[in-house]
């Protein structure tokens, strides 16, 4: 991996945010797994904006 | 005025529902409604003496209730355009809105935690009250888009342009609302031991 790609938590949290939004290019893909391989709390982080989604899902669902 | 007998004062109430479905409509926020309603009902009973019989009743308070609702409206809109310039204007900070959450490193100020089981939190009632408590203490703009995002399904490009922002504004006021909201998730209902029952 070049230096490049190699992501803080802020770089890595907002390109998660991104990702709800607009599709994630490849660049930004890769950057972004190399850092949740090796990041437990941005690991978290991601899960729970995936959790967010799927609980606006079943709230739409009437929940 | 002479005190007005109770069963003119029966016949007003007798409307409240009808001027209530009429002002939700309108409105479409029940605060709002009931309150534009309430106004109409006292302006009609104040205003009793001038009501000449010629149209019905009905049609006398709904003309009432029009002025209330249209006067309402008109102050909603104003104080959403109050709210929303300093969402704006916050936005448009450049980044200041993830530089909160980071130190100058870029390492998390307060580290997400793992959250214990979520979706068994999905089958909770008290779960969907504070999820319904976070959402509402979003920042009006906020709270909107993330609404239509998530719960409606909409899609971003189209949120913005209803929102008549530019994309990066309106990026970031759903970028905001999810750091919000999840914050909010972790503090009042994560973050907190499990207790049976719950």
């Amino acid at each position: 991996m070049d230096a490049e790609a190699k992501l803080n938590c802020r770089a890595a949290a907002r390109l998660l945010l991104l990702a709800a939004e607009r599709p994630l290019d490849a660049g930004e893909l890769n950057a972004l797994s190399h850092h949740l391989d090796a990041c437990f709390l941005c690991k978290n982080f991601s899960l729970q904006l995936d959790f967010l989604h799927r609980a606006s899902v079943f709230y739409a669902a009437g929940q | 005025m002479s005190q007005l007998p109770a069963e003119r004062y029966a016949e007003i109430q007798s409307h409240q529902g009808y001027l209530m479905r009429y002002a939700l409509a309108q409105l479409r926020d029940s605060q709002l409604a009931e309150e534009a309603v309430q106004e109409a009902l006292l302006a009609a009973l104040e205003g009793i003496g001038s009501f000449d019989g010629r149209s019905s009743l009905r049609t006398w308070l709904t003309s009432i209730l029009r002025f209330k609702v249209v006067d309402l409206q008109r102050r909603a809109v104003k104080e959403r355009a109050q709210a929303d310039l300093g969402e704006k204007v916050s936005a448009a900070v450049d980044e200041g809105w993830i530089d909160e959450f980071f130190d100058e490193s870029g390492h998390w100020r307060s580290p997400p935690q793992a959250w214990n089981d979520p979706d068994a939190a999905l089958e909770q009632t008290r779960f969907w009250q504070a999820f319904e408590q976070c959402l509402g203490r979003l920042p009006a703009g906020a709270g909107r888009v993330f609404f239509r995002r998530e719960v409606m399904g909409d899609e971003t490009a189209a949120i913005c342009q209803d929102e008549g922002i530019t994309a990066s504004n309106c990026w970031v006021m759903l970028h905001r609302a999810r750091l919000a909201l999840r914050g909010c998730l972790e503090r009042n209902w994560f973050g907190r031991e499990p207790a049976d029952g719950r």
